[in-house]
């Protein structure tokens, strides 16, 4: 019986400390009374294989011992919806703060690209910080509300106390869903689109039409802009033309009736280069003086804050887009993985 | 194992889980002892490991549906359980809707169909 000894041992190591003595006790009782009836229908003792045999179905003493463990969570069905809930929410606004810290704040207090990678490098750790916080704050309360439930205040649940009524309205997806183009919707679009352009390209010829009677004012300004607003220019101008011909294909195809969404994501992309042209702009330089020899002296500190002004500007902007962008990307990996969910 | 298998395995175990206790419960109207009470209930049909048996009857004791002493027996010291008078109560009741949903199951399983008729 040396090996129902050391089983028992080994069982007991991974029992609750309190009931030790009481559970090993029963154990045997038990065991050994099946032992002897084995026995006594054989007539004989069990052997050494017999008795292996007899353990390894009684399963391993971790396992066994883990049976007469009250049945844990880390964090209960109870409370895990609203674990989950709040998980998704802290993820979400920790990410958009590194996103800003990273594309806004640190180029604007350091400066240098390697500080920027920095910033974006973090990133997961602190998510991984976040997500762990909170886990471990949801372990704590479900630990003290299962183990003091007369100290801790019990939660019902989510299904106590909530009305139907207050249930968000019925979300519009403007990407997919909703009322579909009709022809002359689409039609009507490409024809905004090219007045649009070519209203666009004369603004460099006649300013007037952009700033109507502020023009005035800009002739009398010391300042000018810097090139780099030309080859911002000219995306804006390639941009307005691509859509316009992706929207006369989509016409052709007869597909104008929903916009695909492939397609809105890449005019995105394509619509953050203007942006990264103003952004790297030599010098960051968008407005510079037109007579520099005369002007330098008395516009020289006002020139510096209007082109860090324009750079924050566009900063933001850059940032905003990128999130957009992101969370675009997220909608369309989303929706395709229901798709094929649903197909499965 | 497959999935299919897998996923079979655990809506068999879910389904045993109940059952088990109730049976449990019922064989216990008489006092028993962990390893007689797995002998009668294997005699009936009903096969429990006894590293489920066991621990079950703790966690009922626990729950306060059954008493159990220590008492000698062919010179061992042995756990006699035994249904507690909340644990005959708990038992009518889950009795009552064992019978229920019973009743329900066998009649949606040899109703015709809505088409057939």
């Amino acid at each position: 019986m040396e090996l129902l000894d050391r089983y028992l041992q080994a069982v007991r190591k991974y029992l609750p400390l309190r009931r030790q003595d009481d559970i090993v006790a029963e154990l045997r009782a038990n065991m050994e009374s099946q032992i002897e009836d084995r026995e006594s229908e054989l007539g004989r003792s069990l052997t050494q294989g017999e008795l292996d045999d007899f353990l390894r179905k009684m399963g391993h003493p971790m396992v066994v011992a883990s049976r007469y463990q009250p049945q844990q969570y880390l964090i209960g069905p109870t409370m895990f919806p609203m674990y989950l809930y709040v998980l998704r929410l802290a993820l979400l606004w920790a990410f958009i703060v590194c996103m800003v810290i990273a594309s806004v704040v640190t180029p604007l207090t350091e400066g240098t690209g390697s500080a920027v990678v920095a910033a974006l490098f973090r990133t997961p750790g602190i998510l991984l910080q976040t997500a762990a916080w909170i886990t471990l704050v949801f372990a704590a309360f479900e630990f003290a509300r299962t183990r003091y439930p007369n100290v801790c205040p019990q939660i019902e649940g989510l299904n106590k106390s909530w009305n139907p009524s207050t249930l968000p309205p019925l979300e519009k997806d403007s990407l997919r869903q909703g009322k579909p183009r009709s022809f002359a919707q689409a039609v009507a679009e490409i024809i905004f689109s090219v007045l649009f352009l070519g209203w666009v390209l004369l603004i460099p010829h006649y300013p007037f039409l952009l700033l109507g009677p502020g023009v005035v004012f800009l002739k009398t300004l010391p300042y000018q802009l810097a090139p780099v607003w030309w080859t911002f220019f000219g995306w804006i101008v390639a941009l307005g033309i691509m859509q316009i011909v992706a929207k006369c294909i989509d016409l052709a195809r007869g597909a104008w009736e929903r916009p695909s969404i492939i397609q809105h994501i890449v005019f995105k992309v394509v619509g953050l280069i203007p942006i990264l042209v103003l952004l790297n702009a030599p010098g960051h330089t968008y407005v510079s003086l037109k007579n520099s020899a005369i002007d330098q002296a008395q516009f020289v500190k006002n020139l510096a804050e209007v082109n860090n002004a324009i750079h924050l500007g566009f900063s933001v902007i850059c940032a905003i887009v990128v999130l957009q962008l992101a969370f675009d990307i997220g909608k369309l990996v989303t929706q395709a993985y229901r798709k094929r969910e649903a197909a499965e | 194992m497959t999935v299919a298998e897998n996923t079979f395995e655990n809506l068999r175990l879910e389904l045993r889980r109940g059952c088990l206790t109730l049976a449990v419960l019922a064989q216990l109207k008489q006092e028993h002892y962990g390893y007689t009470l797995r002998k009668d209930l294997a005699e009936r049909g009903l096969e429990i490991d006894e590293s489920t048996l066991y621990p079950l009857l703790r966690r009922l004791e626990t729950q306060g549906l059954l008493a159990s002493q220590w008492r000698e027996e062919d010179k061992r010291n042995k756990r006699f359980y035994r249904l507690s008078p909340d644990g005959e109560q708990i038992l009518a009741r889950l009795l009552e809707e064992w019978n229920t949903i019973n009743t329900s199951v066998s009649r949606i399983l040899h109703e015709p169909d809505a088409e057939s008729k």
